[in-house]
């Protein structure tokens, strides 16, 4: 950090904690201030290696080496160019050429190697590649464009979230003050005890932060930060749920009931023959809850037949 | 389902014989296990005999009765017929020297009202009960568990009283009877009488149920007879000769009913006192004793220094009432 020093004044990180370094193309570094002062009328000479910079061209160091920031510079300026993708080559190793080409030129131009020819390369290379630089730049356009649609969508998003934020905060203030409000002119007007009137405030208070801390069910998010979407959607790479083997199939056998007794009239004889007669008809409560006067006969007349055919043949052991 | 139940799996018995072979077999177990504490008298002047606890029981049988009918709030009837089971099943088990009955017959009614759901609490239930209320919860409570483990978890008891209610509907609607209902009141004595007797340890609770009905009929001077063997029995005539007999057997059982000598009863119990498995009487050292182990167990203290400790405190503080 100490090393970060201006160049031109000698002003270091440590002397100055508010240091910005500025970079040109050039890739000489100059302190803010020096910038302001020998940029005054626009333009001016590196003061180190004397090539004419423009001020609106100087941008705030990113990196700690300059080299790096001039080589990001100069790589920036050769791509505008240099704008060439995949799809324009036939061959990959086409391609391959063609990108090494680049790093020579950047390479070149960075360390101040046969510039002159370098240059004429790239005049030669623009000169022969016009129509596809331009139809390359209109496409990277058109890219661009619709990413910094997208930046634009998401910043509207996050408006409108703060914004419902602060009104959600300023409603919150409003009640806070109306509750006080309210509070105090009960203590004023009310003839009741007034710590009682206190307590039940702080309760009712007590309440309603516990409601409105269960209220906001987080939306549940099914978009990353970046649009991307995740969890469950209709999407038919879901596969379907493998089937288990199924064993041999349930065979129903009905209930045979063990009477032990004379046979009971069947249901529908129930209200026919007139047992039904004999007992008390339910109550409407009784029949809401599904139960009928039928039922009730019928148990009684089951229990009473059941187990009059027994007869005592074999001793069992108490209790087993 | 009477026919799939426990009561008839388990506790319906073939005859009144089998039921003697339980409770003797037991008393012997029991006398044979205390031997040593008749100390050389003769082992039928100190324990009782299986006639002697029979006695027992039946008054207990009548007190268990009074206890329900006095209940209050009043109790279902069910309430009182399977309280009566769970006495029954219980001394076929068990003698009453080694569980005095007048602990367990509160128990028994207890477990059959929570079973009958007939609701009642702990402190309303020993409202009922005569003397020290906080002991007669402690017994009951205690033996609560003791009893279901005696009953073999069987609880579900199959009473008569809706089989009579299903061959009152069936006589009011099938035979030609006069106004049914007057059999009631000489149906619900009945039944009350078999309370006293094993009947329910050897019938069928239909069975019972239609003895109770034939009795109320032959006492109103009525004749059922043909509603039994035209209507009853019309598809299944072979069976008639059973279930004759079974009707003749409860009617019987409840005719020769005695209740026992009073004066017989208290000899008895006096001689229970003596004999009486003192490890089950809350009054006795022993059971003081076992319980206090039981605790201290628990708290894994050595027996010996509680009861000096406990010894101590009570010193103390008389030493402080002088002084005061």
């Amino acid at each position: 950090m100490d090393d970060q020093a201006c160049p031109r004044c000698k002003t270091t990180k440590y002397r100055n904690p508010s240091l910005k370094l500025m970079v040109n193309v050039c890739g000489h570094t100059l302190c803010e201030s020096c910038v302001d002062l020998l940029f005054l009328k626009g333009s001016g000479a590196c003061p180190e290696c004397m090539v004419p910079l423009r001020r609106n061209n100087f941008r705030v160091q990113l990196f700690e080496d300059p080299m790096v920031e001039k080589e990001v510079d100069i790589r920036r300026r050769i791509l505008r160019d240099y704008n060439k993708r995949e799809e324009d080559f036939g061959s990959l190793a086409e391609y391959n050429d063609y990108l090494e080409e680049i790093e020579d030129i950047v390479y070149n131009l960075c360390n101040n190697i046969e510039i002159i020819e370098t240059n004429k390369r790239i005049e030669a290379y623009k000169r022969d590649n016009r129509e596809v630089i331009q139809r390359n730049k209109t496409r990277v356009g058109r890219d661009e464009y619709a990413l910094e649609e997208m930046l634009e969508l998401e910043k509207v998003q996050e408006e409108a979230r703060r914004k419902e934020l602060d009104e959600l905060e300023t409603e919150h203030k409003k009640k806070k003050a109306r509750d006080k409000q309210a509070l105090i002119e009960e203590l004023m007007y009310s003839g009741k005890d007034a710590a009682q009137i206190v307590t039940e405030f702080a309760e009712k208070a007590e309440k309603q932060r516990e409601e409105e801390k269960q209220l906001p069910p987080p939306k549940p998010a099914n978009e990353f930060s970046t649009g991307i979407k995740f969890g469950q959607t209709a999407d038919s790479t879901l596969l379907p749920v493998p089937k288990s083997e199924e064993g041999p199939l349930f065979v129903y056998e009905p209930l045979v009931a063990l009477s032990e007794g004379p046979v009971m009239p069947p249901t529908s004889e129930i209200v026919a023959r007139g047992y039904i007669a004999h007992i008390r008809a339910e109550t409407p409560q009784e029949n809401a809850g599904g139960f009928t006067s039928t039922l009730a006969c019928e148990r009684a007349l089951q229990e009473a037949l059941q187990g009059l055919y027994y007869t005592a043949t074999t001793g069992v052991a108490a209790g087993t | 389902m009477y026919p799939v139940s426990s009561q008839k799996r388990s506790w319906t018995f073939a005859n009144e014989g089998q039921l003697m072979d339980f409770r003797v077999e037991q008393n012997n177990k029991y006398i044979e296990s205390h031997e040593e504490e008749a100390q050389g008298r003769d082992l039928e002047e100190h324990f009782l005999t299986p006639t002697e606890e029979r006695l027992l029981l039946k008054q207990y049988e009548i007190y268990l009765f009074d206890f329900c009918r006095r209940f209050d709030p009043p109790m279902p009837k069910c309430v009182v017929g399977t309280a009566f089971h769970y006495f029954k099943r219980f001394y076929l088990n068990n003698t009453p020297m080694d569980y005095h009955p007048k602990e367990i017959l509160a128990t028994c009614v207890f477990v059959a009202c929570k079973v009958e759901e007939f609701n009642v609490s702990i402190n309303q239930f020993v409202n009922n009960i005569k003397g020290d209320r906080n002991k007669a919860t402690d017994i009951v409570l205690s033996n609560e568990l003791l009893l279901i483990g005696q009953l073999n978890y069987y609880l579900t008891i199959h009473n008569p009283f809706r089989p009579i209610e299903g061959f009152l509907i069936d006589i009011k609607t099938r035979s030609n009877m006069q106004n049914p209902e007057r059999l009631r009141p000489h149906i619900d004595s009945f039944i009350d009488s078999t309370f006293y007797t094993d009947a329910c340890l050897l019938h069928t609770p239909s069975q019972i149920a239609l003895a109770a009905v034939l009795h109320a009929a032959s006492r109103e001077q009525e004749n059922l007879d043909s509603y039994v063997t035209d209507l009853l029995f019309v598809s299944a005539r072979d069976k008639l000769p059973g279930l004759i007999d079974a009707v003749r057997k409860i009617r019987i059982m409840v005719k020769q009913y005695q209740q026992p000598d009073r004066d017989k009863v208290k000899a008895i119990e006096k001689k229970l006192d003596k004999c009486r498995n003192q490890a089950n009487n809350p009054d006795s050292d022993l059971y003081k004793e076992r319980l206090r182990r039981l605790y201290t167990d628990e708290d894994d203290m050595p027996a010996e220094d509680a009861s000096f400790h406990i010894a101590d405190v009570s010193s103390d503080t008389s030493a402080m009432n002088i002084s005061q």
